[in-house]
This record gives structure tokens, C-alpha cells and sequence, in this order.
């Protein structure tokens, strides 16, 4: 550096170091290349460190103050700029590292596949939510049973043709696989008075398996006995939970059919659900399907399990829940139930 | 049943189509479940309730028909004119209590032929079989025509002219129609002539007394015997005929007469033949009942309103004359209804007439009740949500097994196991027993789902096992059973953990969710398990189950064409799951202080369990001791042959302020040493 330069000289030589600097910063590519930068203009040997020990060489006081102010300038613009250049330079580069450590998102992600409930099941949890909502209880009882309360306690004596109606395992001649969910009001009445209102869901067990049934299958018997209980009230209750089950739609209707344990007794059909009602194989082209079984609990029942059947009246019903599972899946074959096939069961 | 729409519409003059006389039956109780076209005629297929015995024929039907439409019934005379002989054959009803009435005519002089081509038809279309022979063929159109059964004698047979109805006595034995020969139990209700059983009573006719092409004179028995005793024989003789099935569900008492003219007359038609005087044993004459039922009752059981003209007018329609008697009515049931015997059968008479559907619903008045849904239900429910969230799908299988399934897991002849209930008429005799454990069934769903190429199979079944401990009912336990199998499939992310730990950790996470506390697992003495990979689970001192692979000499049994596989099962008792379910849960107060954690890593003897391990470290007494974990299990490298290197996280902690290194290094320094000392091992280097 020429100590030697005359004042004019110097302050003209700042902006060359000025115009220098600018065009040394555009072209730095990186944070490295900006320190040297740095070092080449402000370091010890800087270029504008140079120019501010010929400060003191100027003699003239006017001369002195201008050059010191752009020197103070220049520097100011230097240091500014380098910060500025900095701060963009290390954006960049964090940006660039992002860019490295990117992942490919349309991979699948590590599941944690839940086991599923079988659809027996799924529908038996949706008849009894129906029913606790309604207020009923959930009661249970053994599915090896006493002839005495799956039978004689429902007014189905030994000799009685009604033994027809169902093919009953033996165990002895006294024990029977039960053959319904029925025997649970008798136990349940025998436990406890009035007023009742229970259901008891369950396996039962009928010896006979074909296409359309299996030695094993599931039930929902119900049960609600007050002072006051009437038919109008089988038939509102169960219209309730067949609207909530099948829809506020669902045509529905009851006929007279015959239950020892019940009189009068009721069968309850819906509207087909496959042909709405006009006429299919399913329905055997009646347009309706038979769901449940029900009627006014038969005196006697009551007279056996020691209730007064001049105080109390009550009703009973009853529903396959295989069955509800098909009508509400569309599943045309009772025996994928009890297959447990994965790639049934993972349907539901 | 089957009943012929054509010869329905000659009791009853329907102008309708078959479907809307089908509809109206079936909303009266009488359900017609098929209708069949049969060349020019229509088939109902009716389903006739074990109540309704009246309606086992198309009279039967045609009443109810008539009834719903508010129509006449036509029924045919069977009036027989003119001067007859008397009988030459005598009846006499030794047992009244079994046999109410017994009335028979004599036919003289009747050729046996062809049966006419407009019968035959009939016959056909209603499910029985001609036998071209029109004494028998008649017996059987009348039986389906009528409803009561009857059975032609060959008279020339019947020793001495007589017929007596008593029981069988000691070691009777016939040869009935079908030309079986049968024993006879001393209670059996028979048809004797003066010496030999002629006939089963209400059963099957005797072989030697039959009509046959050579009989010209036919003695026509119409009786009346008691339902119970004839569903008794029949049971007793495994013996089912369309007469028993009518008798032992009750006839009709006075029109039985009817029916025996009925087929006298049609003999006499097609045959010819003379038709004697009516023998009627009839020691006392049916007494229809009166049944009472008082208005209020009726209309407060249906929730109705209906009059009492208007009730006395729907049992009219049915056949029920009944008198009013203000407050209530009394009814008289005709004989062919003999279920109506109770105020609650005319309730139920009226409710049918009145129509199910014009009777209100209603939504109960009742009161609330509390604790609807029981604990065990929750908790069950829950603990089988917590085994579906671990990846288990739920399977439902048969209750039954057999001993063969036993015998393949090997269960020993004093396993509680073995103390099965057996079904004495099982469908298959693969089902005749119920299950003691739900083991079997999971395997073969295992096997099932494999061959069928499910590479990954995790089931589990909440049912109940049935144990015969000696009392009149099996105890009944509810048990959870597991299965899970996976091969080893290259997959993305990577899943190492060992079959066992899977199921065991699903356990533990079910016993967390459920806050079950005191859960523990000790080497199981299953036989069916693999013995170095197996554990009975303990809950508070008793063993509530088991966990395990299935050991090698079970799996060749299987027959698998995967190698060594690894199968998991387990099987819990619920029911002690479910007790052990906290009743309450009571928070504690998440901690103000920080934490302190140090890390120790032991090696020691293969053989001490993890289990024994954790116990010491939790005996060692320090009240700021807050946590041991378990973070590693290390074998190999670096690591002396029998030795391992359990890795373990102990956090400390003071309630009530900050602990200092100090204070920290102090307390991990005696539980280090105390470790060491208890265990015989040795720091791991870090
Ligand atoms: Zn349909």
C-alpha cells in the first residue's frame, strides 16, 4: 500500500475497494468463501484496514473528517453486506441439507393391524346396545341345562308334541344341551321379582345341521314383566328395536304362531331387506322374513317360576342372531360362521 | 302339510286367489310357507303349530279359511240312510282312561280294486303314496280329507267277531303292516280280537288282520285314544305313522263318527258292498268345557279396547259360542278345539281374530333401573377389545370336541381335561363331547386357514369349557384361547420380536389395559408344550392359564409342510382375569421433582431367569428407587459361553425434592454391589 497517496487519492481509492468488495460478495459461493472475503477486506491486513491507518497522514482537518467519514462508511457497508451475505448463504445451505435427508412418503407406513371381531359378534354387540339403551339388563345362564328349566319350566312337558319343534342334544335324560336362551327367564324369575326387564344372549344347541343350520348357533332371548304389560307393549318394544336395528323404514308385522311358553304368541316378520318387499328367493317370494319370535309370557310359566299371574303379566321374544348377521351382511351361508376363514373374518 | 287348493274350495267356496287366501291364513296363525302349482290345482305347503292339531286336513284348514273371510263351510254329509243289519262284530274298551270311544261299522261283501283315478291324483298331490287298493287308500283320503285317522279290519280274520281295546300286557309281540315284528312294552295301548293283538292302537294296524285283495268284508275302525300314551308307543317304537302324529296331538271326539261314514260311504261307492249298524263304545260322552274369561282381562293383556259384543262376535266366527255373564263371558269350546281351555287361550283366540295388526303399539311405562350393564359384562368386553387391538381376530367354534383331540395333545388320562361331558346323540361322532379346552378348535382353524395360504394367523376365541366335577350340571368356565403363527416373509419394516414374546406381550398389554396387577409367568408342565418355551401364567398365586409353543412331538402330528414352525397358543380362565379387574381406580400425583438415571448392565449365569433378576433388584430397600427396567438382553460376542448381560434402567426419585448426584451415587452404588452379591455376576465394562 502506497503511504504515499495524496488525500484525494485515498478517498477516491475507497470506492475502488467499495466497487471491489460488491462484485468479491456477489460471487461468493459459500460460507467459507465469504470469511476470506471478510479477511481480504477487514482482517489485519484488510484492505480497508490499510486505508484507515493512512488516516493519521492527512493533515488537513477538513480533509481529515471527510475521509474518515467514508471510511466509516465503506466499512459499515462492508460489514452490513458480509452479515446479510451470511445469513442467505446459511439458508441455503440448511435448505440443501433438508434436500439430502428427504424421505420417499409415499411409502406405507408400519401398521399395527387389529385383529377383527367376528361378525357374529359385531351383531350381538349391536342388539344388546339397542336393548341396554331401552333399559333392559344382560343376564346369562348355562348352556348345559336341566331339562326341568329348558323344557318342563316352560310348559313343555315330556310327552308333549312342542318336543318336536326342537332336536335336543342329551346328556341324560335329565341334562340337555339348551336348545334356546329361553330357560335363563325362569332361572332369572326364580332369582328375582318384578319388575324385570332382561335379555340373555347365548349359544344354543339344536341336533339337526344342514344348509340352512348349524348344531350350534346364537340367540337373543328378552324378557320385561310389570303389573301392567300388554301386548301393545311386546309390539311397541320390539318395533323399536327393529327400527333401530334394520331402520325407521323397515316395514313390520306380527302374526299368531304358537310358543308353549308364550300365548298369545307372535312371530315378527320385517320387509324383505334384499327385494324391499317384492318378492325374492330369500324371502321365498313373500316379500317378508320371519326375525323374531315373541308373545305374552303363557300363565303357567309364570305359576312354575312362583310369580303371581293375577299381579304380574309380561312378554317374551326371542332371535337368532346368525340369522340378523346375514340379513344385515348379506351373508347367503350360515356355515362361513363357524369356518373362521381369515379372509371372511377380516371382512368385518 | 299339504293341502290341495282345489279340494279346499269344496268345503269353502273362496272366490280369491290362492296368494291372498295364503296371505290371510298366515296372518290368522295358519302359515302357508310354499305354494306349488300341481297340474291345474295350487299346493300350500302349511306349517300346522303342535297346538292346532284341527287344522291337519283340508277340512281343518277350510274352517279357518272360512272364518277369515267370513264365509260358510260346506262340509259333506256323511249321513248314512235307510234300514242297515246290525253288527256282527262287538267292541269292548277295557282301558276308558286310554281309549274315550271307539265306533266301528261293518262292510260286507266289498271288492278289493283299483282306486279311482281322481283319488289317486288327490293322494298324490298331498304327499302319499297309492297303493291302488281302494279300501286303504280310502282310509288315508278321508284321514287327509277329515283328519282323523282310521284303519280297516279284515273281519274274516278278527277271531270270534270281536274287537277289545286294552293294554299289551307282559311279552307281547306283533308283526305290524310294514312286516316288522315288534316287542311290545306292558303299557302300550293295543286292538285285540277275541285271542292276538290285532292292531297297535292309533299306531300301525297288525300284518295278519290286514285287508288284502282277497278280504271281502271290512270292519272300519274310527276311535279316539288318549295323545300321551300314543306319543309314548310311537317314541318307544320308533314308530311315526300320519296316524300317530294326528292322535297324539288330539282328535276330534264327536266328529270321529263322521269320518268313519265318510269312508263307509266312499267304500260302498267304489267297492260296493253292504254297510252295517254303527258300533259305538262310548263309555262317557265328552263334556265340552266352559271356559271363563272376563272382558277386562282380555282387552288390559292385549292393550285394547274391543266391546264385548264385538268380542263375543270374533270367538263366533271361530266356532266359540260363548255367554255374557256382565262382567265376564263364558265360552264353549267346540271338540275339535281342545287347546282352548284357559281364560288366556281366549285371549289369545280373540287377539288372532281381532288381527295382530289392528291391535296399538305402545312404548312401555316402566321404571328406570340401575346397574343394567354388569361388570362382568364390561370388563369381558373390554378384555376381548384389548386381545383384537394386539392384532388377535376373533374366531366363534363349535362347543364340541373328542377324545381323539385329546389323545393329540397328548393330555394325560388324570388331566382335568379328561373329565368331559358326553352328548349321548351327537350328529358326528367327532363332536360327542363339549370342549375342556378351546386348544383343539384353534388348531384347526390354524390348519384350516394355512392350507389355504394365510401366512400369518392370529385368533383368539372367548367361549366357555365344560368340566364334569360330579354335580348335576357341568361347571362352566369362559376362557380366552390364542393362537398365532407367522411365517418368516421377507416384509418392509422390520418386525424381529420371537413368536412367544408376541403373545406374551400381548398378555402383558391386555393385563396393563385391564390394570390387572400380580400377573406372572413360571415354567409351565403342559405336556403339549414345548418345555424350554412354555409358561403357566400365575395371578396372585394360582395359575390361571398357560402360554406356549406347541412342543415338537404334538407338531409332526400335524403334518405341516413348513419347517420347524412356531405355534403359540395360550388359554386363560376369564372368569379370574376378570376378577382381578380393580374395582376403583385412584389417581396418584404426577411427580414435582426430576428424575435421576442410571444404568447398570450385569452379566451373570444363563440360567437365572429375568424374572429372578428383576425380584432382587426390587428387594433391595430404598425408598427412592422408583423404577427398574429392563432395557437389554445380550448373548454372544464378548460375552463368556453360559453367561448373558442383562441391561437395566433404574430411575431415582424423592418425592418431595431434587435429589443430589451425591445422594444418587450413593444409593446406585450399594444396589450395584447388592446386585452383584445376590446374583454372583459381574459389572459389564462400559
Ligand atoms: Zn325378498
Amino acid at each position: 500500500m502506497d503511504e504515499r497517496l495524496s488525500p484525494d487519492q485515498l478517498l477516491s481509492s475507497l470506492s475502488q475497494i467499495e466497487t471491489e468488495f460488491r462484485s468479491d460478495v456477489e460471487g461468493a459461493a459459500d460460507l467459507a468463501g465469504l470469511q476470506q472475503i471478510k479477511t481480504k477486506y477487514t482482517g489485519k491486513k484488510g484492505l480497508l484496514t490499510a486505508r484507515m491507518k493512512a488516516l493519521s497522514s492527512i493533515t488537513d482537518p477538513a480533509q481529515k473528517k471527510e475521509f474518515g467519514r467514508r471510511l466509516n462508511e465503506v466499512k459499515n457497508i462492508i460489514e452490513e453486506t458480509i452479515k446479510g451475505k451470511e445469513l442467505s448463504l446459511r439458508e441455503g445451505e440448511k435448505e440443501r441439507r433438508l434436500l439430502t435427508e428427504k424421505i420417499d412418503v409415499t411409502l406405507p407406513g408400519k401398521t399395527t393391524p387389529f385383529g377383527r371381531q367376528h361378525p357374529i359378534n359385531n351383531i350381538l354387540a349391536e342388539i344388546k346396545e339397542i336393548f341396554v339403551s331401552m333399559g333392559f339388563g344382560i343376564e346369562d345362564g348355562p348352556e348345559v341345562e336341566l331339562d326341568h328349566y329348558n323344557f318342563e319350566a316352560l310348559n313343555i312337558p315330556k310327552d308333549h308334541p312342542a318336543r318336536d319343534m326342537q332336536d335336543t342334544f342329551y346328556v341324560s335324560d335329565e341334562v340337555v344341551l339348551r336348545t334356546h336362551t329361553s330357560p335363563v327367564q325362569v332361572r332369572v324369575m326364580e332369582k328375582r321379582q318384578p319388575p324385570l326387564k332382561i335379555i340373555a344372549p347365548g349359544k344354543v344347541y339344536r341336533c339337526d345341521a344342514d344348509v340352512s343350520h348349524t348344531a350350534m348357533f346364537h340367540q337373543v332371548e328378552g324378557l320385561m314383566v310389570d303389573t301392567d304389560i300388554s301386548f301393545s307393549d311386546l309390539k311397541g318394544v320390539l318395533e323399536l328395536f327393529i327400527h333401530s336395528f334394520f331402520g325407521k323404514e323397515t316395514p313390520v308385522r306380527f302374526r299368531p304362531s304358537y310358543f308353549p311358553f308364550t300365548e298369545p304368541s307372535a312371530e315378527v316378520d320385517i320387509g324383505c331387506v334384499f327385494c324391499k318387499g317384492k318378492g325374492c328367493r330369500v324371502c321365498k317370494t313373500t316379500g317378508w322374513l320371519e326375525v323374531l319370535g315373541s308373545g305374552l309370557v303363557n300363565p303357567r310359566v309364570f305359576e312354575m317360576a312362583g310369580y303371581d299371574p293375577d299381579k304380574y303379566s309380561g312378554f317374551a321374544f326371542g332371535m337368532g342372531v346368525e340369522r340378523m348377521t346375514m340379513l344385515k351382511y348379506a351373508i347367503d351361508d350360515i356355515r362361513l360362521f363357524y369356518e373362521n376363514d381369515v379372509r371372511f373374518l377380516r371382512q368385518f | 302339510m299339504k293341502v290341495s287348493f282345489e279340494w279346499l274350495k269344496e268345503f269353502v267356496d273362496v272366490r280369491v286367489s290362492p296368494t291372498e287366501v295364503a296371505d290371510r291364513l298366515t296372518m290368522a296363525g295358519l302359515e302357508i310357507e310354499g305354494m306349488e302349482p300341481a297340474g291345474d290345482d295350487i299346493v300350500f305347503e302349511v306349517n300346522v303349530t303342535p297346538n292346532r292339531p284341527d287344522c291337519l286336513s283340508i277340512l281343518g284348514v277350510a274352517r279357518e279359511v272360512a272364518a277369515a273371510f267370513g264365509m260358510p263351510l260346506k262340509v259333506p254329509d256323511t249321513g248314512i240312510q235307510g234300514d242297515l243289519p246290525a253288527s256282527e262284530v262287538t267292541v269292548e274298551i277295557l282301558d276308558p282312561a286310554l281309549c274315550n270311544r271307539y265306533t266301528g261299522r261293518l262292510i260286507k261283501g266289498v271288492i278289493v280294486g283299483d282306486t279311482p283315478e281322481w283319488m289317486k291324483k288327490r293322494l298324490e298331490i298331498c304327499g302319499v303314496r297309492s297303493l291302488n287298493n281302494n279300501i286303504v287308500d280310502i282310509t288315508n283320503y278321508v284321514l287327509l280329507e277329515l283328519g282323523h285317522p282310521l284303519h280297516a279290519f279284515d273281519t274274516d280274520k278278527l277271531f270270534g267277531s270281536k274287537i277289545r281295546v286294552a293294554r299289551a300286557g307282559e311279552g307281547r309281540k306283533i308283526t305290524t303292516l310294514d312286516g316288522a315284528d315288534r316287542e311290545l312294552s306292558p303299557d302300550m295301548l293295543l286292538i285285540w280280537d277275541g285271542k292276538e293283538p290285532v292292531a297297535i292302537a292309533g299306531v300301525m294296524g297288525g300284518e295278519a288282520s290286514s285287508v288284502t285283495s282277497e278280504t271281502r268284508n271290512i270292519f272300519l275302525e274310527s276311535a279316539y285314544f288318549e295323545p300321551t300314551s300314543i306319543r309314548r308307543t310311537s317314541k318307544a317304537l320308533g314308530l311315526k305313522t300320519e296316524s300317530s302324529y294326528r292322535f297324539e296331538r288330539g282328535t276330534d271326539v264327536v266328529f270321529l263318527e263322521n269320518a268313519l261314514n265318510r269312508a263307509a260311504l266312499l267304500m260302498r261307492e267304489t267297492g260296493g258292498g253292504k254297510i252295517h249298524e254303527i258300533v259305538d263304545a262310548y263309555p262317557e260322552r265328552y263334556v265340552p268345557p266352559a271356559v271363563e274369561a272376563a272382558y277386562d282381562k282380555v282387552n288390559s293383556l292385549l292393550g285394547t279396547s274391543i266391546t264385548k259384543e264385538e268380542m263375543r262376535a270374533l270367538l263366533g266366527r271361530i266356532g266359540i259360542s260363548t255367554e255374557d255373564r256382565g262382567e265376564k263371558l263364558i265360552a264353549f269350546p267346540p271338540s275339535f278345539r281342545r287347546d282352548v281351555r284357559a281364560y288366556y287361550d281366549i285371549v289369545e283366540e280373540v287377539a288372532r281374530t281381532y288381527g295382530f295388526g289392528n291391535i296399538d303399539a305402545r312404548n312401555p311405562k316402566t321404571e328406570l333401573s340401575a346397574g343394567i350393564l354388569n361388570r362382568r359384562e364390561i370388563n369381558i368386553g373390554r378384555i376381548k377389545e384389548a386381545v383384537r387391538r394386539t392384532g388377535f381376530t376373533e374366531v366363534i367354534n363349535y362347543s364340541f370336541m373328542n377324545g381323539a383331540d385329546l389323545d393329540m395333545l397328548l393330555i394325560p388320562h388324570d388331566n382335568v381335561r379328561r373329565r368331559h361331558v358326553r352328548v349321548m346323540n351327537p350328529l358326528r361322532q367327532e363332536d360327542s363331547l363339549m370342549r375342556t379346552t378351546l386348544v383343539p378348535s384353534l388348531l384347526k382353524n390354524f390348519l384350516y386357514n394355512l392350507s389355504r395360504g394365510t401366512r400369518d394367523i392370529r385368533f383368539f376365541e372367548c367361549a366357555r369349557v365344560f368340566i364334569d366335577d360330579g354335580g348335576p350340571l357341568p361347571l362352566e368356565e369362559l376362557m380366552l384361547g390364542g393362537i398365532l403363527f407367522r411365517e418368516n416373509l421377507p416384509c418392509l419394516w422390520k418386525e424381529e420380536t420371537p413368536s412367544f414374546f408376541v403373545v406374551k406381550g400381548a398378555l402383558d398389554s391386555l393385563c396393563g389395559e385391564m390394570k390387572i396387577k400380580g400377573f406372572s409367568y413360571v415354567p409351565s408342565d403342559e405336556v403339549f408344550l414345548h418345555r424350554g418355551k412354555s409358561a403357566d401364567v400365575m395371578l396372585g398365586g394360582a395359575k390361571v392359564g398357560f402360554i406356549g409353543e406347541l412342543t415338537p412331538g404334538v407338531v409332526e402330528k400335524l403334518d405341516l409342510k413348513v419347517p420347524k414352525p412356531e405355534i403359540v397358543v395360550f388359554e386363560l380362565n376369564l372368569e379370574r382375569l376378570h376378577a382381578a379387574v380393580p374395582e376403583n381406580l385412584t389417581y396418584s400425583p404426577i411427580p414435582k421433582y426430576p428424575a435421576v438415571e442410571r444404568d447398570i448392565a450385569v452379566i451373570l449365569d444363563e440360567s437365572l431367569s429375568s424374572a429372578r433378576v428383576m425380584e432382587e433388584l426390587k428387594g433391595y430397600r430404598s425408598e427412592y428407587i422408583e423404577r427398574v427396567e429392563l432395557f437389554d438382553h445380550y448373548k454372544g460376542k464378548n460375552i463368556p459361553q453360559g453367561r448373558k448381560s442383562l441391561g437395566y434402567r433404574i430411575t431415582y426419585r424423592c418425592p418431595d425434592r431434587t435429589l443430589t448426584d451425591d445422594e444418587v451415587e450413593k444409593i446406585h452404588t450399594g444396589l450395584v454391589a447388592y446386585i452383584l452379591g445376590k446374583t454372583g455376576g459381574e459389572l459389564r465394562g462400559v
